[in-house]
């Protein structure tokens, strides 16, 4: 009988939902198409362009006229920027509009009160208010950081200017770490929208935390997985090297201790090599990582930010309950 | 008398949330600059290292950051908490049947946080401009970046009321808090763009020529420059890439044609009638849409009533 019944009033809920938030799944998905328009037309003919005229201007002599499209590439160069930071901002948008709209505005209003005594228990209710977002923002962000390290690929060795995978903007926007953080935002909005009584307070809430826990993931992921050292000697006089998301850098002495060092990068001043004189330094380290710790990297932090959602979920899920429950309780 | 005083004090008990957390954010903001003047720059200046000059430069370019784009903030309240949120959930009107015409309410809504606006301003700016011109020597910037620019004159005042004005057109248009939120910002955020991608137009620009390369003050925010082919102003020539002795740069440019050089560009001295100008086109479209909003309002109210008067 309760299989008969479920399957049909289950429909009937995700129906509700879409309904109710037509003008945001609207929103949603003319801003994935365009995004996604954007970012194959990056990866195709922009990019392109700007590869040719790089290749042109790395023809040219050294001395004498040189003729190449500037704009092509500084069209690219513009637009991967814009493009980056758009998808950059997804996460925001979703916990903005979990916060005040999806559920912070039925909070302040009463009318998830309402919905409450219709026969939809709250926890069915805030299920249902999850689950179809939770899908859609998983498909759209998912396909948005696709198209994006697919435009980032198309560009990295062909163009001089490109951003290289270390670039932070590019490193969270085409991998799957901004999914999870879009997912974090969804529920992040749902938590304070569900204890803040202002939707205004929930949309700020919602972003101060994703806002946070990007910060906080940002700190730890050099630290996710076990970096490679590479050591110049001290006669290259260029600084340590190793392309990638540098961890420590420094000086080895004479004795082998390694000195590390942020402000000093180089020898380039005549401060700066007293400063390595006096320490007896021979040789530069640096512990980093290179672009083979990508993937590495993007996945541990992606599944630490989807456990800190499941947390808070669970979170969310218990306060509703104990808040709706004790009432009642209490009238007993 | 007592709704003179009563009013305001009404504003400010609904919205005091929001006045604590500006409040805050401004004097975090003075606080973090004096403290980056007087301890931090001494400290940077004496380490003595490559990059010591950073822990001072970048946390003052976000305090400017974060001020400049402060309104952002303020349009998305403004649409929603402040306006939008009373129109949708009807409070408003209840407020009107009160003895408070819609006018005085939506007048007493907005006068505040202007006022605010304006004291935040007078307090901001001063020690902005003192702070960004202390330590010079720490810092990478120059004053027609985005930010800088608007933080040491009114402009990033007129950005904030600007916002005010426009998040209450918006919610009194829209009648919704969600929507009325994200009209409001992209129609800051839309104008902002294009304010800072023609400010170099609001003001004419100094030209000069000259028949040797043209070396312009650090200071100066070149717009454009090019060399001069047989006397007529060229862009698309490329004489950097002339290089070598000096004869044989002579010989290279001779072969261009190049007669002489040209720039144009805004001299330091350009900032305030440039930051003044962005400020009256602010406040005339702050002006603007506080009409409107006002008239919008009055015009539904007003049709309203006589509906229920017939």
């Amino acid at each position: 009988m309760s299989a008969a019944l479920t399957a049909p009033t289950r429909v009937h809920l995700t129906r509700w939902v879409v309904r109710l938030h037509r003008p945001a799944l609207y929103l949603w998905t003319a801003l994935i198409l365009a995004l996604a328009a954007a970012l194959l037309w990056l990866a195709g003919p922009l990019a392109d362009a700007a590869a040719e005229a790089w290749q042109r201007y790395n023809a040219c002599a050294d001395m004498g006229p040189c003729a190449y499209d500037q704009d092509a590439i500084l069209r690219y160069k513009d637009y991967y920027e814009y493009a980056t930071y758009a998808v950059l901002a997804v996460p925001f948008l979703v916990a903005a509009w979990s916060g005040a709209s999806l559920i912070g505005r039925e909070v302040e209003n009463g009318t998830a009160r309402l919905a409450w005594t219709q026969g939809l228990s709250p926890v069915r209710w805030l299920a249902t208010k999850l689950a179809l977002p939770a899908l859609l923002v998983t498909v759209g962000t998912g396909a948005l950081v696709a198209l994006h390290r697919h435009a980032w690929v198309a560009g990295d060795g062909r163009i001089d200017t490109a951003k290289s995978w270390s670039d932070f903007a590019t490193f969270y926007a085409s991998g799957p770490v901004v999914v999870a953080l879009a997912l974090t935002g969804l529920v992040a909005g749902a938590l304070i929208g569900l204890r803040r009584a202002s939707s205004f307070g929930a949309l700020g809430g919602g972003l101060c935390v994703t806002a946070f826990l990007w910060f906080g993931i940002h700190l730890l992921i050099p630290h996710l997985w076990s970096t490679v050292t590479k050591v110049t000697p001290m006669a290259h006089n260029v600084g340590p090297s190793g392309n990638g998301i540098s961890v420590t850098q420094g000086v080895i002495t004479a004795t082998g201790a390694r000195i590390a060092d942020a402000h000093c990068t180089a020898d380039t001043t005549a401060q700066c090599q007293a400063y390595y004189a006096d320490l007896d330094a021979v040789s530069w380290f640096n512990d980093y990582h290179p672009a083979a710790h990508y993937w590495p990297l993007q996945w541990i932090a992606t599944g630490i930010l989807l456990a800190v959602t499941a947390l808070l979920t669970v979170v969310t899920f218990r306060g509703l309950r104990r808040r709706t429950t004790t009432p009642e309780g209490a009238a007993v | 008398m007592s709704a003179v005083t009563g009013l305001p004090r009404t504003v400010l008990r609904l919205h005091r949330t929001a006045l604590i957390v500006w409040a805050a954010f401004v004097l975090a903001a003075v606080a973090g600059l004096v403290w980056l003047n007087e301890i931090t720059a001494d400290s940077a200046r004496a380490s003595g290292s490559d990059w010591a000059w950073l822990d001072y430069s970048e946390p003052m370019g976000w305090v400017s950051t974060a001020m400049y784009y402060s309104f952002w903030a303020v349009a998305a309240w403004a649409g929603s908490a402040l306006i939008g949120r009373e129109l949708e959930s009807g409070t408003a009107r209840l407020a009107w049947t009160q003895g408070l015409s819609p006018t005085r309410w939506l007048a007493a809504k907005l006068a505040l946080p202007a006022l605010v606006l304006v004291l935040a301003g007078a307090v901001f700016v001063p020690v902005y401009r003192w702070a960004w011109s202390a330590n010079r020597d720490l810092m990478g910037d120059n004053w027609d970046f985005g930010d800088v620019f608007a933080a040491r004159g009114p402009a990033v005042v007129a950005y904030g009321l600007c916002a005010l004005a426009v998040g209450a057109l918006a919610a009194i248009v829209l009648r919704r808090s969600l929507p009325a939120l994200g009209v409001a910002v992209a129609v800051m955020i839309s104008l902002n763009v294009y304010l800072e991608q023609h400010r170099e137009e609001f003001w004419p620009t100094v030209t000069r020529t000259s028949a040797t390369e043209i070396e312009l003050p650090n200071s100066a925010s070149q717009i454009e420059n090019g060399v001069l082919v047989h006397g007529q102003r060229n862009t698309s020539v490329d004489y950097w890439s002339c290089d070598g002795t000096a004869a044989e740069m002579k010989r290279c440019t001779d072969d261009l044609g190049i007669t002489g050089y040209w720039s144009t560009f805004h001299p330091q001295s350009h900032f305030w009638p440039m930051n003044l100008v962005e400020t009256g086109i602010l406040l005339t479209i702050t002006a603007l849409a506080t009409a409107a909003a006002f008239w919008t309002l009055r015009h539904r109210t007003g049709a309203a009533r006589k509906e229920s008067a017939v």
